[in-house]
């Protein structure tokens, strides 16, 4: 019915595939021998969705077992939701074009802060209560979200019944069994919720009492119903039989990683400061070089794709590396797939490495020292030397390459103009050295140099450092501007705006429930786009709820503080941010895991060390 | 040196598979090739990409019942299996009907024919409406050309073969030119006469049935 509608209208809209479903890969089941039905939303457009590694994990996973039906959920393009509001079309699933609001689940990923009000938008148009707590006793749906951002869901606590802290390829299957049975036995929505958050790694928002001291830091958070004092995420402790789909679903509109997209470890041994990502997936786990070729030739032969990426935070740490893209290089190559690696560390990148890489096709070289001087870089723990940097340089430029892509931020803590000054330093460095290298490609030399503004997040030693104002934040940017003399070099800067707001959002507490609301009624979504992020609204729900981006963002936070996040337990201690707070404070750098633990506290659940 | 042998693919086009622009069919099919584990001719030059050729664009939207697809193989593979093992890796909506050796090249084709049908709640009136439109010696469209927007007379490029009405849909067969001389896109034809007609309709299907040559064979 539901599709017959959308067929009369769709050709209005631009890329109409994105809303078509039928894909090669996708699953269509028979609902009457479905039991449970998920319907996996992505807080973004179809075209930045499908790219991403988790959905395509927890989506075949689900969909493994029979009687439950995961389908895929996206936000719309604007003309598309106009058309939608306008013809009453419901948010529908791709797979079987049925209202989502009838699923049994509706689980969002968390990716990053500035797709919230996309969540409330999506809930919105599927018709479903926005606020948890308007939803009343009836069990469907159960709306709830898991991925990165969920290590502090506060700001998002009262729209949700509940998040999956850690990873989901074992809890999310436990959480929909319990919700069969419970199902069956006719439970309340209450009820369920009770049950579930004692489930490990579930975090049901509603059953924990937030109080708040006077200056409105946190005082106390208190779990009612015999809820766990502390939320543990869950871990997946064995790479090689860890589910692993070996199909995806291949778009036919263009989208923004048209590749497969490979799994090699997770985790990271390198311990920047400032990196949410590495402290948040430890432990440290890599698979086998067995399981990763296995696992890469499934996905090519089932796919067609063309191309594979290795993914990971830091796919050359992997202790077998030039071994394995010798294997993965006896498939590849004369099956015409290209190679990448979009997480290679400059220290380590080898001549090795780069002529496996190269092997097939050439593409553009990407680094990112993050700061500009080897003091900050100490800071942050960015354990790479200028020399070290030169060295990777010129062997990509003896290589042939004549793209250097730079990556750094801007408002580090500690951070001077000399550190900035440093940066244009650095990549003029760069560009000498290209005309230095005797045996250079022909043509001339680019340096693109992107900065970003640094968002301190939780979870990591910098998680109780004040971000820069953003008044500040572009007087560097001037600094860096001036500080930069060749044409050669090519500098880009992101608007710190949004990087307030990121930082308010990564940090904030439940009662920027309000504020996220707001901005939503005001008119905000969309705000990872620049053509659609408005910050003057974002300011006016601030205001209309009495709160203040900067108590958020450009607080400096005593080791003593309440986080909003100290009830959930991401297996890094709060002692060991505190301690590498104190030493980034001295610059004193901490060596990678591989070298020596640091004593962060995830290998409690390996039941040993790392390594 | 590889070995390269020519095959033409005629290919269904329809229901979902409508909505795949001619820039993503391209990339849909070089995929399905892949999956088909066809050994596929390369292009030899700096950046060599499957060489894949389709004679004539549909517009989105459009369904299709005889596309053509040409591509190149290094081994000489029946064209039955090839067929077989290509259907076996397209998507719904997309199905190989013959891979044949190509006869004609896409200079060759000279019309297209199509079906249209039409819903409306009078069908009669709707009928009477396109006998008056399809009469007219002058409808004036707006068509992209190679230098932009230009307005053109598309009465003279449209043959009715037949009209007929069934229960609530009003079912239209169309030659329209095709090819490198002069093409003429059908939903063109339905847009003018959507500007038109008076009474509201709404496009059930659009497809094209045939393609032909100048010389007024069927382009295979």
């Amino acid at each position: 019915m539901l599709r017959k509608k959308v067929e009369s209208v769709i050709m209005e809209v631009q890329k109409p595939a994105r809303y078509m479903g039928g894909e090669v890969g996708s699953i269509v089941k028979n609902k009457e021998n479905v039991d449970v039905r998920f319907a996996f939303c992505f807080p973004d457009i179809y075209d930045v969705g499908m790219s991403h590694l988790g959905m395509k994990i927890l989506y075949s996973l689900i969909n493994e077992r029979e009687n439950y039906w995961c389908e895929r959920v996206f936000a719309p393009w604007t003309d598309f939701e106009e058309v939608m509001r306008r013809e009453e079309i419901p948010l529908y699933g791709l797979e079987s074009f049925d209202p989502i609001r009838d699923f049994d689940f509706i689980g969002f990923t968390l990716q990053y802060e500035m797709s919230y009000t996309n969540i409330l938008n999506m809930l919105d148009l599927a018709g479903v209560p926005i606020f948890a707590r308007d939803r009343g006793e009836s069990l469907v749906p159960i709306v709830c979200a898991g991925g990165p951002c969920a290590c502090n869901p506060e700001p998002l606590a009262d729209f949700f019944d509940l998040f999956i802290l850690g990873e989901g390829e074992e809890v999310n299957l436990e959480l929909m069994d319990l919700y069969k049975e419970m199902k069956d036995k006719g439970a309340s929505r209450s009820e369920f919720l009770r049950a579930a958050a004692q489930i490990e790694g579930i975090y049901v928002p509603s059953l924990y009492d937030i109080a708040y001291h006077e200056d409105g830091t946190i005082a106390s958070v208190t779990p009612r119903d015999n809820a766990p004092t502390v939320v543990k995420k869950r871990v997946m402790t064995d790479m090689d039989k860890s589910y692993y789909p070996d199909n995806c679903v291949v778009p036919f509109t263009e989208i923004v990683h048209e590749r497969v997209s490979v799994e090699v470890l997770r985790g990271c041994i390198r311990g920047c400061r400032f990196c949410q990502a590495g402290f948040l997936y430890r432990p440290f786990r890599e698979k086998s070089t067995e399981t990763i070729c296995k696992q890469a030739k499934a996905l090519c032969d089932n796919s067609g794709y063309d191309e594979m990426s290795l993914s990971s935070l830091s796919t050359s740490d992997h202790s077998d590396i030039v071994h394995m893209l010798d294997e993965l290089l006896k498939y590849t190559a004369d099956r015409r797939i290209n190679m990448s690696l979009p997480s290679l560390r400059i220290d380590n990148f080898s001549e090795d490495v780069l002529e496996r890489v190269t092997a097939v096709r050439k593409s553009g070289l990407t680094f990112a020292p993050e700061a500009g001087t080897q003091r900050l870089r100490d800071v942050i723990n960015k354990n790479v030397t200028e020399d070290e940097v030169m060295r990777t340089c010129a062997i990509a430029f003896a290589g042939g390459y004549t793209n250097v892509k730079l990556y750094f931020m801007l408002g580090l803590p500690t951070e001077t103009d000399e550190d900035i000054i440093g940066i244009a330093d650095l990549a003029q460095k760069v560009v000498n050295l290209f005309y230095d290298t005797p045996n250079r490609a022909k043509g001339k030399v680019q340096v693109s140099i992107s900065t970003a503004t640094f968002v301190p997040k939780p979870f990591t030693p910098f998680e109780f450092e004040p971000q820069v104002d953003n008044e500040e934040i572009l007087r560097r940017q001037n600094v860096l501007r001036n500080a930069i003399t060749s044409n050669k070099i090519r500098a880009s800067m992101h608007v710190s705006e949004v990087s307030r707001m990121e930082a308010v959002l990564a940090r904030g507490d439940r009662r920027l429930c309000d504020v996220v609301y707001a901005a939503w009624k005001n008119g905000c979504k969309l705000d990872g786009w620049d053509e659609y992020f408005d910050g003057e609204k974002w300011l006016a729900a601030f205001e209309e709820c009495g709160l203040t981006p900067q108590f958020y963002a450009n607080r400096t936070r005593s080791y003593e503080e309440v986080m909003p996040w100290d009830h959930l337990d991401y297996l890094v201690s709060k002692k060991f941010l505190i301690r590498e707070n104190q030493k980034a404070h001295q610059a004193q750098t901490t060596p990678s895991c591989r070298e020596h633990c640091a004593g962060c506290g995830a290998n409690s659940c390996l039941g040993g060390a790392c390594f | 040196m590889y070995n390269r042998i020519n095959y033409r693919a005629v290919f269904e086009k329809t229901g979902s598979a409508k909505y795949i622009s001619h820039l993503d069919l391209n990339r849909c099919m070089q995929r399905a090739i892949r999956r088909a584990d066809l050994p596929a001719w390369y292009t030899e030059g700096f950046h060599p990409h499957m060489y894949l050729m389709f004679s004539l664009a549909l517009s989105l939207g459009a369904e299709s019942m005889c596309e053509t697809m040409d591509f190149r193989l290094t081994e000489s593979i029946p064209p039955q299996e090839v067929m077989e093992r290509l259907n076996a890796a397209l998507p719904e909506g997309l199905k190989v009907h013959a891979v044949v050796f190509p006869k004609y090249a896409a200079a060759d084709i000279g019309s297209a024919v199509y079906r249209v049908e039409l819903e409306s709640s009078d069908v009669q009136a709707l009928a009477a409406e396109w006998d008056n439109f399809a009469a007219q010696p002058e409808i004036l469209m707006e068509k992209k050309t190679k230098r932009g927007m230009k307005e053109i007379n598309i009465a003279p490029m449209i043959t009715v073969l037949s009209a007929e009405q069934t229960e609530g849909i009003f079912r239209i067969f169309l030659r329209l030119p095709a090819g490198n001389e002069a093409n003429l896109n059908v939903s063109i034809v339905t847009d003018a006469f959507k500007k038109y007609a008076e009474q509201p309709f709404s496009i059930v299907k659009a497809i094209r049935e045939k393609i032909f040559c100048l010389n007024g064979e069927e382009f295979s």
